[in-house]
């Protein structure tokens, strides 16, 4: 089965093809208004009076945002807070993200001598890279150069019983395929990390997957709180889940059944291909841009959606460059939103489909959406803030 | 009787998760791949929450994936509502942690 994407210099596929200009702030954002097929990410995590550790995840995000192959080419600009920072220099980002062989344009505020003159610049710069990019013709690509990320969201008991398994049956079907595929959300093993530490491809990975439960439920006391007042999630509750215990067991039915190659850092690029489990955080103003830039292409919501009222406009913009599609296995939560959901799978509660039809109908939309088809909420221009997935207090 | 009633999702288990909303009384299907059993209800449970499909004391565990999800904050009779209200779950507590929990 193909998709068809742009070829990009390292032998990567995009499914979009973007001019990206980081990072955020003004020039970044007025360049975006001005030439259409850019994008930028919208963020308040400039690195500034941040941990070494904290720059890096910065640097880290953007620059795999700059490598993913949804993107022709990028634009730095050296208007930001944290770009005298090592880790945040701009030719340190320009320097990294040209390994992957695409164009990388440095737009010096400096040498322009004045920010609206940088700004003219940076505008004559995009719009040129966006023709430059509109010229490439998409061809056909196997699956192996697909990378999918997910999160599960809203979650209620059809997330365990359909939604997630739909969505693991079509990550199977990826790695088969020598795709790769992203899930994470490490609050939301816990209570299951001893069935996923089972799957780690050596004993390596599996100490590593028990690690990271460990030390999130660690930080998790540390509060005093009781996580069930955090999380599960009100709507969770109001869905069914009852428990923390519950809602991981079910949340790990995303994964599949394939074994874990690795655990990833967010937004930290995998060395090979197959599953990979990413320690982050389950927030959707968060996940979707560590997925993006640890090289999806295309991102999931699995949503339950029981516990939601009213909502038929379900959107984020978080995942900056890689578009983002909407599935559920709740009947209610098609009914409430069916002009942003996807792809249904509560045929499988409904009897209608097994897990293994469902999933094969999934991938069909998936290598459509890979293909160039819009997901319904792409296309809706806003832009969210992405909080970029910081661990240390700041100073 | 109920149509598309309860899923059991692992042989171990002691609760199923309702497919419909089922009234106080009704016999509600409880299926395990091809084998099923009826439980009545004993209360209005909605769809996507967890049915009791046997007794379970206070202090037990209870279980769905065949995997314990919680302990039994009291004693729960067939039939009855499993949530919140009558699961504790042990995960991450860090009131727990502090002594406060009730």
């Amino acid at each position: 089965m193909n998709f068809t994407g742009y070829a990009r210099p390292d032998g990567s596929a995009g499914i979009r093809n973007y001019v990206l200009v980081i990072p955020w702030g003004l020039l970044a954002a007025k360049i975006c208004d001005f030439v259409d097929g850019t994008r930028t990410i919208l963020t308040p995590d400039s690195g500034s009076g941040r941990t070494s550790r904290d720059r890096e995840t910065i640097a880290r995000t953007l620059i795999g945002l700059g490598r993913n192959p949804n993107v022709a080419s990028v634009i730095i600009q050296t208007l930001s807070a944290g770009a005298g920072y090592p880790e945040l220099k701009p030719t340190r980002l320009a320097e990294e993200i040209a390994k992957s062989g695409k164009r990388v344009e440095i737009l010096d505020v400096a040498k322009e001598g004045s920010t609206l003159r940088a700004l003219e610049k940076g505008i004559q710069l995009a719009r040129e890279m966006v023709r430059e990019a509109s010229r490439l013709r998409r061809q056909p690509f196997d699956l192996s150069h697909l990378t999918l990320g997910v999160k599960c969201g809203h979650s209620d008991t059809t997330s365990g019983i359909a939604g997630n398994p739909v969505i693991g049956n079509l990550f199977d079907r990826i790695v088969t395929a020598s795709g790769t595929a992203f899930f994470g959300e490490t609050t939301e093993i816990i209570g299951a990390e001893h069935i996923l530490s089972k799957r780690g491809v050596n004993k390596e990975v599996s100490r590593r997957i028990l690690e990271v439960a460990a030390e999130m439920e660690a930080t998790a006391k540390s509060t005093g709180e009781d996580i069930r007042t955090v999380n599960p999630v009100p709507s969770n509750i109001a869905g069914g889940i009852s428990s923390l215990e519950e809602k991981s067991l079910g949340a790990i039915h995303k994964s599949g059944s394939a074994p874990i190659q690795g655990v990833l850092k967010y937004g930290e690029r995998p060395e090979g291909k197959g599953l990979y489990f990413v320690d982050n955080w389950m927030s959707m103003g968060s996940i979707f841009a560590g997925y993006a830039a640890s090289g999806a292409q295309l991102v999931i919501f699995q949503l339950g959606g029981g516990g939601v009222v009213g909502n038929d406009l379900l959107y984020t913009s978080t995942a900056v460059v890689s578009p983002l599609m909407w599935t559920t296995a709740n009947p209610k939560t098609l009914t409430m939103a069916p002009t942003s959901i996807d792809f249904y799978s509560g045929t499988v509660i409904e009897g209608k489909d097994t897990i293994e039809k469902a999933g094969e109908k999934l991938l069909q939309v998936v290598v459509d959406i890979a293909s160039g088809t819009m997901t319904k909420v792409e296309t809706l221009r806003h832009t969210d803030p992405t909080q970029i997935y910081l661990r240390d207090p700041s100073f | 009787m109920t149509s598309r009633g309860a899923l059991m999702l692992s042989e171990k288990d002691n609760v199923a998760t309702l497919l419909e909303d089922v009234a106080s009384g009704t016999g509600v299907l409880i299926r395990l791949g091809r084998k099923t059993s009826t439980v009545n209800a004993r209360e209005n449970i909605p769809f996507g929450f967890k049915i009791a499909i046997s007794d379970i004391a206070k202090g037990a565990n209870i279980i769905k994936y065949g995997e314990t999800i919680g302990i039994a904050s009291r004693d729960i009779k067939q039939g009855e509502m499993v949530h919140v209200h009558n699961l504790e779950g042990g995960r991450g507590r860090g009131d727990l942690v502090k002594g406060d929990a009730k």
